[in-house]
This record gives structure tokens, sequence and C-alpha cells, in this order.
């Protein structure tokens, strides 16, 4: 049997708290999806270059399988499955439907969770700095015209929701 | 006849819910308890044979649960070697680390040989050869001449198997043409088919099924051949594949080739069928980046024309590189560039020699476009220059000359028809629609008039791509299911792979029963609960599983109303169906709610749903012009493009890229998932641009760019894809008048930059990528390092 040792870590994902054994060299990305039963979280290139394995660690976005689980105890970690509460949307998923973001949808996870650090950051961005901030982020549907339409419309969604509360 | 509430409106993606909150599980998402993980060992030669393997200690190893070479499981290993990355063994383990650590036991002694890494070379007569014993460079098996034109129908009567495919007399066309023009040495860069989702699956042989998980395009088919090659019975294998990561045609799976990129199928299921545990079996990038190239061409041609531009004759020579084996096929339809079927309006005389040729670069599997892009790479590339040689306008030269509506296509694929009735075309209108986005009359320049260091290019390119095709074997099925609660479900393999196929045949379920389209449900995930449905191939789903879906809800509804034309008293054709129910046209107050229509109903009997089932058999229903039996229709996907950029003279550096994509779809069914199609003339754009290339390191095969930094794709970034949807009503070939949108997006594409970028900077490149080094050497900025040798 492998005899690699594992040792248990503690990581809050979507504001919970879940304890996992994990050897030092697995990433973070491997242990959301197989451990964590984040699956949501995609792996496509396992070396930083696609951005599908997005996801925000205390805020900013990371691609999940450039870093090592036993680094992120006691940071708050968000996947995708965080951002739907009881079911409801959230607004940029809902701009996602309506702006058809989503061809095949594996990037979408990845894809949205940059565009809810951006929002965070930036929430009236440009289509430059729409561009500019989901760089980092493949889409081989090559649906990027949908994929900033629906920013933009999220953006929009998100400023209103802010100015009724 | 059609409602239209559903279609023609960009209703939400169905599925897409799952696919925005990580809910949407994709072969690599299933994670079986216990399941078993595997890892290939992979040749590091181009070219050799395994002496001998010895895998004892690795199967020592604690955790390892099988080892699997060309010994044990013929069926997936072979003992003889053809590029870097084939398959030697793998090792079925606990957990992923330990497979791979035990790989690393695992000792081979080979016997190195001689390889070719390059087309060119390998279609030299004393080239090493890939396969003993056989040349690298074939001629393609079916090539048919056709003859024998009906003077009334313009169709051929006649085909016979010969050395090119065409019609007319290719000598007498160029001894009549009052100008001639010939471009040799169109060359394609052999590039790779690219997918969000690396190819896998997990399978489970659970003592009496085999289940299967995986993605797919065509769940059927991939089954009936996984069951053969396994040598098992069809009935135990259950092929599950809710979600498909992308695929483009190149993660195609076809497990009865052993060239073709699917062996983690066979691994996957020998290995559960020994050990009945779950194995997995996914490949990591480098892996996937081993597999499933395509493209790589080079192209010859030769276009007569009269002095006002009609095009007579033309010929074109084609060479398709398909590395070490795989899918041979794409090369024919680099046809459709050609006076076969783009140019068929005015063309007498064509010849079309299609070769493909083997190397020991890494196999083929054809995506987007199937070999259409490279055809029409060199086939408009060379319009190009004829325009520009007879001082004809670029979009006029092609307006002149492209196929029409009614035109005849001379059979591109005449292993399933000889020829047929071009259905729609609308290319002009395409050609107008971009010519007018881009101001093509103000802003086109000859490259001549063009100074300064920042040049800008405007370029044009049409296509015409294979939408589906008439004739046996091309087929689908469709179940449409109404419940009492007034609700329905389509029951239907047809595979979404990205394109939108589970929106839009739900949304003809919707149209046809006149009910809202989110009280329409799918059954969709696994062959067991479905029937067969037709490949996702040539973007042919709208119109072959079209007409099945289409089928199946009239056969519903039919049966629905029957129901309630018993119960009202009403014949059953003077009733029709809503939301709330059967209803008598024209007289609401005669009605009857579904419910009730279909009568008392309880635990123990009554109906419970209605079941409507419908084969299309390619060409039904309006397939035949005028009903008549030899006269068929053919659909297209048809349009064109227009690309404009900035070349800086001094770096060679191409920016500000955009192309407009106009394409003619008759009816867009989701307006929406068009232009969401229309959008993937990115792949071209990337071909083009950003060094997409197959670069080999020459001592020893190695791929040198096996990952997403190296092997560029597309970012927003990139370049702009401005998508202009054309729906000119009347292809006579589907109950909706819609044909297809996909895979042209990609056809078009690297015509259309070659030629913006030989109009930004008045030099012809030939090769693809237009690099920033080709530019300036092109500019005569650099010599070429090949040269100086």
């Amino acid at each position: 049997m492998n005899d690699n040792p594992k040792r248990l870590i503690q990581l809050t994902v979507n504001g919970e708290i879940q304890t996992v054994p994990v050897e030092s060299h697995w990433t973070l990305s491997k242990v959301l999806r197989n451990d964590c039963g984040h699956t949501g979280t995609k792996e496509a290139c396992d070396e930083g270059a696609c951005g599908a394995c997005t996801v925000l660690i205390d805020g900013l976005a990371v691609p999940a399988c450039m870093i090592l689980a036993v680094e992120q105890e006691g940071k708050d970690i968000e996947t995708i499955e965080g951002l739907s509460v009881d079911g409801k949307l959230h607004p940029i998923q809902e701009a996602w439907l309506e702006e058809y973001g989503s061809q095949c949808g594996f990037c979408s996870p990845g894809m949205i969770m940059t565009t809810k650090y951006l929002l965070s950051k930036n929430p009236n961005p440009t289509d430059d700095e729409i561009k500019e901030a989901i760089g980092g982020n493949l889409c081989i549907c090559s649906n990027y015209e949908h994929i900033i339409n629906a920013v933009r419309s999220a953006a929009q969604k998100m400023s209103k929701e802010q100015t009724h509360v | 006849m059609f409602k239209t509430k559903a279609v023609g409106q960009s209703v939400r993606q169905k599925g897409g819910a799952p696919r925005v909150t990580g809910e949407a599980k994709y072969y690599a998402d299933v994670l079986l308890p216990g399941m078993l993980q595997t890892r290939i060992l992979r040749s590091p030669y181009p070219a050799a044979n395994i002496i001998s393997i010895d895998t004892a200690e690795a199967e020592a190893m604690p955790g390892v649960k099988l080892v699997m070479t060309y010994k044990n499981f013929p069926k997936a290993f072979r003992n003889t070697l053809y590029y870097v990355g084939d398959l030697v063994a793998a090792v079925v383990a606990t957990d992923a680390t330990l497979a791979e650590e035990a790989l690393e036991l695992i000792k081979v002694e080979y016997e190195k040989k001689k390889f070719v890494l390059n087309i060119e070379d390998a279609i030299e007569k004393d080239s090493p050869q890939v396969f003993e014993g056989v040349d690298n460079c074939h001629e393609w098996e079916f090539h048919y001449y056709m003859s024998d034109r009906d003077p009334e129908t313009k169709l051929f009567k006649t085909k016979t198997h010969g050395e090119y495919n065409g019609f007319g007399d290719i000598e007498k066309g160029f001894a009549e043409a009052d100008v001639i023009v010939e471009q040799k040495g169109l060359k394609y860069a052999y590039c790779k088919s690219p997918a969000m989702e690396p190819r896998g699956c997990s399978a489970h042989y659970n003592g009496s099924k085999l289940n299967m998980y995986t993605h797919s395009q065509g769940l059927h088919d991939e089954k009936l051949c996984l069951a053969q090659a396994l040598g098992i019975n069809a009935s135990i294998l259950n092929y599950i594949s809710p979600y498909t990561g992308s695929s483009f045609g190149g993660k195609n799976a076809f497990p009865l080739d052993r060239n073709i990129a699917s062996h983690y199928l066979m691994i996957a299921s020998l290995a559960t069928l020994e050990l009945h545990k779950p194995v997995h079996c996914s490949y990591s990038r480098e892996e996937e980046m081993l597999c499933g190239w395509s493209r790589g061409s080079i192209g010859d041609v030769k276009v007569g024309f009269k002095k006002d531009g009609t095009l007579t004759t033309m010929d074109f020579f084609h060479w398709q590189e398909c590395g070490a084996g795989g899918d041979k096929y794409p090369a024919k339809n680099a046809v459709l560039a050609t006076g076969a079927v783009l140019y068929s309006r005015n063309v007498e005389h064509q010849r079309s020699k299609i070769h493909y040729v083997h190397t020991n670069r890494f196999c083929c599997n054809g995506w987007q476009g199937y070999g259409v892009p490279e055809g029409t790479y060199a086939v408009e590339t060379t319009m190009d220059i004829a325009a520009e040689q007879m001082g004809i306008d670029p979009v006029e030269i092609r307006k002149m000359n492209c196929m029409r509506a009614g035109d005849v296509d001379s059979g591109w694929d005449p292993l399933t028809y000889k020829s047929a009735y071009i259905s729609s075309s609308g290319i002009r209108d395409c050609l107008d629609a971009g010519a007018e986005h881009v101001d093509w009359k103000n802003k086109w320049q000859h490259p001549r008039e063009k100074t300064g260091r920042i040049r800008s290019g405007l370029g044009v390119a049409i296509f015409a791509m294979a939408a589906g095709r008439p004739g046996p074997g091309n087929s689908s099925e469709a179940i449409v299911k109404i419940f009492p609660d007034g609700t329905a479900s389509l029951v239907s393999a047809i595979a979404d792979i990205g394109q939108g196929q589970h929106t839009v045949q739900t949304q003809i379920v919707a149209d046809v029963l006149g009910l809202p389209y989110e009280k329409i449900g799918l059954v969709s995930h696994d062959t067991d609960s479905t029937p067969f449905a037709t490949l996702v191939a040539g973007s042919c789903g709208t119109w072959i599983q079209g007409w099945a879906t289409y089928g199946a809800a009239m056969d519903a509804k039919r049966q629905v109303l029957e129901l309630a034309a018993a119960k009202l008293d009403v014949p059953a054709e003077e009733l029709t169906l809503d939301e709330n129910g059967i209803h008598a046209v024209g007289d609401k107050d005669k009605n009857i709610s579904f419910s009730d229509a279909f009568g008392t109903r309880g635990h123990y009997g009554g109906i419970h749903e209605v079941i409507g089932y419908y084969v299309h058999n390619s060409p039904d229903g309006t397939g035949h012009k005028d009903g008549k039996k030899d006269e068929i229709y053919i659909p297209k996907e048809k349009g064109a493009q227009f690309v404009t950029l900035d070349v800086d003279t001094e770096t060679g550096i191409i920016s500000n890229v955009h192309a407009i994509m106009a394409q003619n779809v008759g009816k867009a069914l989701n307006p929406k998932i068009v232009a969401g199609q229309m959008l993937g003339a990115r792949h071209g754009l990337e071909n083009a641009t950003l060094g997409n290339d197959c670069i080999v390191d020459k001592r020893n095969g190695w791929l040198m760019t096996p990952n997403w930094i190296d092997y560029r794709h597309s970012t927003a970034l990139d370049s702009d894809v401005t998508p202009l949807v054309i729906e000119k009503p009347g292809d006579p070939s589907h109950p909706l008048g819609a044909t297809a949108c996909g895979e042209g997006a990609a056809c078009p594409t690297l015509a259309s930059f070659s030629n913006a970028l030989f109009n930004a900077i008045g030099v012809r490149i030939l090769e693809t990528p237009f690099t920033p080094e080709r530019i300036l050497t092109a500019l005569g900025k650099i010599q070429d390092k090949r040269k100086k040798k």
C-alpha cells in the first residue's frame, strides 16, 4: 500500500470546516475534488495555464492546481459550490445563464470564480478590464464574447442589488 | 404549422444551471467507492519494437492490482510502437501516486527503428515507413469520377472508381481558359484538436453490467464499437455520458481502430472486467497533448477563368498528414472547398486528387471542420491570388462563382451519394453582410497603397462545410413522452458537447406540442434509457436528429389528439394542443385537460404517458426535390468570413485581430447558441497566429509543446469575433428550415487571415502559423535560417 504519510488538516470551504487526511504533495484542487466533495472545481491542465480550477482564497482568485492543500489551513476557501444559497443562484450565475456564458461548461466554474473576484475589486469594469481579468481563464469553446456579456450583465445585477440593500 | 413559441428564441440552456453551479457531473466527477487509478507507460521513441518487458517488480508492489502489457492484454497494447507517447503498459493501483511509482519499476528493452517526422519527408519514396511494408503516402481509396450528367436535372447519373474525384475534362478546361492561376505548396501546420476536458473514463463491471462513464459525441455507436473491441455482449454495456467538456470531433472515440486515441476505454474496461472494481483512466494534459492531432496538409491549386472572372476549371492536389495512423477521412473533406461544392456554380471541369500521409507523429482524430479548413485554406488563398492577378474585387469574384441554392454537389462523399442539390446557400448574402459590417468599399485598399510601420489588412474567404448527409447509415431516433400533467420529455441520446443540441432539440418538442419550453424534460444520459442517436459530427445534430425529434413529437401529439377526439367527439385533425390541454381549432370552449383526455389511471393501470417514436432515415420528409426519389437535397454549413488585423512590419507582430463571421443558418432555432458557435472562428485564428504547430525534436520525436503554455490557445485578450447570424428562409431539407452551425466557423479562418495578412504587407506567406519570424522573412527583414544552411 501507499506508505506516504498523511496528515490531518482542517480546511474551511464555503464556510464549513472539513477535516481531511492529505499527503504533503496533494494540490488543493485534488483535495477539493476527491476529499471534500467539491467536483465543481475542474482540473484541465494541472499547471496553472487554464484557470478551470480557480477558487477564491481569502477573497483572491487562485488556480487551485498550483497550491498545496497543506498550506491552506486557516484560510477561507470559496468554490463554485458556495455561490448559490439554498438553490438560489448568484447574480453571476444568473447572468451566465441569460447570456449563454457556458457552452460545454467545463471552464464555467473557474471563469465564474474569476468574475466574482473581479467584481469584488472592480464593480463596474470596462470591457478591457474584463478581458484582462479573465485573460488567465481559457474557454476552448471560444465563447469569450458571451462570457464578457455575462460579466457585464453580472456587474449590473450586482450593482442593482447593492442599491436595493 | 409551427407556433414558433420556443423555436427562434434564445431560451436558457438545457442543463445550464448545473454547469454554472458545479453540480454538473462530467465523467471525472463521478467518484465511485473503491475506485482504482490507472497510469500509462508511454513510448519514449517515435518508432520501436518492444524486445522484452519485465513487469514482475511493478506487480509485486503493494497496492498494485494489475499491470497491463501486450502480453496479457493484446487487445489494448502492441509490441510495435509508432510515435512518442504510444502505449507500452499500464498500471492499475489503489492510488494514482502508487501507479505512477510502479510505472518506473517496469523494465522495457526497445529496438529503435528509423522514423519520419514531417509530411514532406514522409511523401518521399525512400522515407522510413511508419507501417512496415506500406508506403506512407496513400491515394484516397474512394476517388470517383462523375459523369453522364442529366441535361435537365444537372445531376450526375454515373460514378466510376478512378484516380481522382471530379468531372468534366481538366485538360480541355485549362486549354479553353483565358486566365490560369496556380499556387503550389500551401501548407497548413499539423495542429492539435483541442478540448477543455482531457480524455478519460471510469468503468465499473459489477458482475452483471459494465457501466462506462465517459465523454461522448455519439453514445450508442461508441458503445457498440467498444463492446465489439472488448468481445463482450453489447447487452451488458451501458454507456453513460451526461456532460462532455467539449470535444470538437477530436475526442470522438472509436476503440475498433487502435490508432484512434480512445485507449482509455479499452484499458479501463479490460481492467474492470478482470478485477470487478471501478477503474478510472484519464489523461493528464501532457498525455492529452500526445493524442488527437489533426489538420496538417499541403495543397496545390490551379484555377482556370474566363476573362470576366467566371471560374470554369479547378485542379486540386491535397496531401493530409494523419500522423501514425488514426482518422484518414478528413482528407476527403478538403474537396468541399473545390468546384465539387463551394465553387460548383460555374465549374465545368474539376479534378481533386486526395492523399493522406503517415508520419511518426501523434495520431490524427478529425476535428472541427474535418478537413475543410485545410482545403479552404488552399483554395481560398488561391482565389485571392486570382482576384489580385485579374484586378477583380475579392468579394466580387466570390459572389460570381460561389455555390447557390439548387446547384449540384457532385459528391464530396461519393461513398454515400453520387450527386445532390445544395439545399441552400446564402453565401452572397453573407458576403454582403460582412462587407457592409467592415465597410469593405471604403476600407479595402490595395497593399501597394499602404505605407508606414503598422499596416492594416482586410481579407475575406468563404466556405462550405458538410452538415449531415443523406444516404444509408445516416439516421437518428427519438422518443417523446407526454404526461397527464401537460408536461413532456424528450428521450434522446443526442450528445451535447457544448454546441446546444439538448436545448435546441427540446425547443423543437416544445414547438411541435405548443407547450412552454420549461415544461419539456430530457432523458439523455445513457444508452440503457435512450434509443440510438446519430454521432454529433459534421454539426449534423440539428439536421439529422432534428427530424427524428420533430417526428417523435408529432407522433406523440397525434396520439394525444386521438385520445381527446374520442372524449370530445371532435375529429382529431380538428384539435390542437397548448399549455392548458387539448381544444378544437378555432373554438377553445371545446376543450379537455391532458389529465381527462388520458382517462382513469391509478396504481394498477391506465395511461401514464403517451409515447411517440420516430426513426429518421435520411433523407426523408422533404429531403427529396419534388418528392423524386433520385433527386435529393443535401444541406451545408456555409458563409463568409472577414478578418481585419494590424501588422508591425518591424517586429512581425500581429495585433488587433478581428474576425467577422457571417453564416446563413436558414432558421436560427436559438440565436444565441448559433452566435456562440460562430465564435469558434477563434480556433482558426489561433492556428494562424499563436504558433500552433506540431513542433517535435528532430532527434527523437519528442513533442516540444506538450502543454497549454507552449502550445497556446486563444484567451479573451488575443482576438475579437463578431458573429453575423443570417437567416435566409427556404431550406427545404429541414422541417424548420434550419441547416447547421458549428464546425463552419473553423473553415474559412486560415484563408481569410492569410488574405488579410497579404492585404497588409503585400507579400504572400504560404505556410502557417504566420509567426513574426515568417513575416519578417517574407518582408526581407531577416534571412530564412533554413535557407542559409
